[in-house]
């Protein structure tokens, strides 16, 4: 059993260590800083800036929870602790299937409806001139992908609250929103944040549907409404070339590491998180 | 009548022995897959129902992806033959790809039919200068500095964000590679288009197939083909323009009027040598009958000499 159950850890060990031997010949080739603080990407010349890259992964992933977190966390206490049953049990399998679906589909609704959207009403909203395709549509189409994952999570844990215990607090002449706010989201914090983390990940890895809508400038994004190019859309795009210029395939296991780390970076900050939380409650 | 029993039995043993090697009513089965070039992907759907028709036990799949995927999954062995819609660069022939030249087609530049000065466009063309200042160095940012013009109207520039031949042809015409192109990357051709047609200010480029319609062989609509400026006169006289539908360009293409590239050489590639006798069959028929379906589909074929010269590389000749 033990064994059995360190095979994930073993698993996400061993595609690490995978991907820096492949990458090994261009970390070995080119300083660390240029790697990954220059933002010159032109592999025929030798190019290799990854900067642009991170930075646009950042940038759609931040604007993607910025919309997401507050949306299904009203919705997901409003389904728990409002809604009447019928409401509830309506709701639940239509997050359910949101959850499901294939991410090209929500990548050709955002070409049609999200990106047409940010370039003809938002961005002149806000006096700036944009074709659509941006970092903001990335961020619009990634957080309506996650919204169920967090809102289905969270709705879990909301549901493991014992009633006694809100009970308790409006017996004592609580609201039924300061006991939504003192009970059910302060018991609840721990499984909020490890919502909002399993939404943060797919936010990351997204391929396809940020892909088609995010732009592709390999460029640091200045504003939301500026084309950005992440990670898992640079892999994807250029995995074809890898086998003619020289260093691209290192290059892009090297991108690939880097986004393996980001990902485990962020689930260790949120682990780390949870376990205050823990003992301060305890 | 046992006499004439015999004799037929005979008769028919020796016509067997007589011409004992003829494998050619063996019945050709299997699966041939194929992926990469989107500039290739109507023509090889076109040659797989055909080839299917005529041989009922083959099955063919094609895959759209960019000629990179193409190339990639052809020498990773994940498919039989790639698509690849750019020339073979040296490294990937030494990995081992065979490319054999199949037709031809080209690329063209795109606007859209909103543009606010689409009738000054179409009088003037734009040369291959411009394309550098807007594709490369940037320097025009706007309809006016791409029209010498006073117009303040922004512009707004597209490419393909897949490793494409579209893309890569696009950047040959203008003495450049993919990765020099800039603008706003956009996904396969058919997304391409899409993005070209519904944005005013927009310019991006691509196949002359998913730029016509493939029923009424106009451009498709919303979509206008940007006429070059072929001999830099700041006009496009009738001699320049030959863009009003397929057959048209197809024909400038087949004449050497319009630029080759970015007209251009489409391949199929395989590892090594193709061996198997249903690939080599496929490309044989390709080169040879299926030339037959290369202008319907709206392509343009390579002429004999080239054919002949690609069907003796198959046999290894």
């Amino acid at each position: 059993m033990l064994a059995l159950s360190s095979v994930p850890a073993l698993l996400v060990g061993l595609i690490l260590i995978g991907l820096l031997v492949r990458a090994r010949p261009i970390l070995a080739e080119k300083p660390f800083f240029s790697l990954f603080f220059s933002s010159v990407w032109s592999p025929l010349k030798g190019n290799f800036g990854l900067f642009p890259f991170i930075m646009g992964t950042l940038w759609v992933t931040l604007v993607s929870l910025v919309l997401a977190v507050p949306v299904s966390l009203l919705t997901a206490i409003y389904l728990s602790e409002y809604a009447p049953r019928g409401v509830r049990e309506f709701t639940k399998p239509i997050i359910d299937l949101l959850a499901g679906l294939p991410s090209v589909i929500y990548g050709v609704w955002g070409v049609l409806l999200i990106v047409p959207l940010v370039g003809q009403v938002i961005a002149p909203l806000f006096g700036a001139t944009s074709s659509g395709y941006s970092v903001l549509a990335g961020g619009i189409v990634l957080a309506i992908m996650i919204l169920p994952t967090i809102i289905s999570v969270s709705l879990e844990v909301f549901s493991s609250i014992p009633y006694p215990m809100r009970e308790a607090s409006l017996s004592l002449g609580a609201t039924k929103w300061e006991t939504v706010h003192h009970v059910v989201l302060k018991k609840g914090l721990q499984g909020i944040i490890a919502a909002v983390v399993l939404g943060l990940s797919r936010a990351f890895g997204e391929t396809m549907a940020v892909l088609m809508v995010v732009g592709n400038i390999p460029r640091p994004p200045k504003s939301v409404f500026d084309g950005g190019y992440p990670l898992p859309a640079l892999i994807a795009n250029n995995y074809g070339e890898m086998m003619s210029v020289p260093l691209y395939d290192a290059a892009l296991m090297l991108a690939a590491a880097v986004l393996l780390l980001v990902v485990l970076f962020f689930n260790v900050l949120a682990r780390l998180i949870l376990i205050r939380v823990e003992r301060r409650s305890a | 009548m046992n006499k004439a029993l015999g004799g037929i039995l005979i008769s028919g043993l020796i016509l067997m022995f007589a011409d004992p090697v003829r494998p050619s009513h063996q019945e050709l089965d299997g699966a041939l897959t194929m992926s990469g070039a989107w500039a290739l992907y109507p023509m090889a759907v076109k040659w797989g129902e055909e080839f299917s028709k005529l041989h009922p036990r083959v099955k063919i799949e094609v895959q759209a992806g960019g000629a990179g995927k193409g190339i990639a999954d052809a020498l990773a062995g994940v498919v039989d033959l790639g698509m690849v819609s750019r020339e073979i660069h040296p490294a990937e022939i030494e990995k081992g790809a065979f490319a054999v030249a199949v037709v031809k087609d080209g690329v063209v530049p795109t606007i859209s039919a909103k543009n606010p000065l689409l009738n000054r466009i179409l009088a003037s063309g734009l040369d291959k200068e411009v394309f550098v200042a807007i594709w490369i160095t940037e320097t025009a940012k706007t309809w006016g500095d791409a029209l010498k013009t006073s117009d303040k109207a922004s512009l707004h520039v597209y490419t393909r964000s897949d490793a494409c031949g579209a893309a890569e042809t696009w950047a040959a015409f203008l003495d450049r590679r993919q990765e020099d192109l800039k603008g706003i990357g956009v996904y396969g051709d058919p997304g391409l288009a899409e993005a070209v047609r519904r944005d005013p200010l927009g310019i991006g480029f691509n196949n002359i197939n998913y730029a016509y319609d493939a029923k009424s062989l106009k451009p498709l609509p919303g979509l206008v083909i940007l006429p070059i400026d072929l001999d830099g006169s700041g006009r496009i006289e009738p001699a320049e323009n030959f863009y009003q539908d397929r057959d048209a360009i197809t024909a400038a293409i087949a004449r050497g009027v319009y630029p080759s590239p970015p007209a251009r050489d489409l391949y199929l590639v395989s590892r090594g040598r193709p061996q198997t006798p249903l690939q080599v069959e496929f490309l044989r028929w390709v080169l040879s009958e299926g030339q037959k379906f290369v202008a319907e589909t709206g392509y343009i074929g390579l002429g004999a000499q080239k054919l002949a010269e690609e069907l003796r590389r198959i046999e290894g000749k």
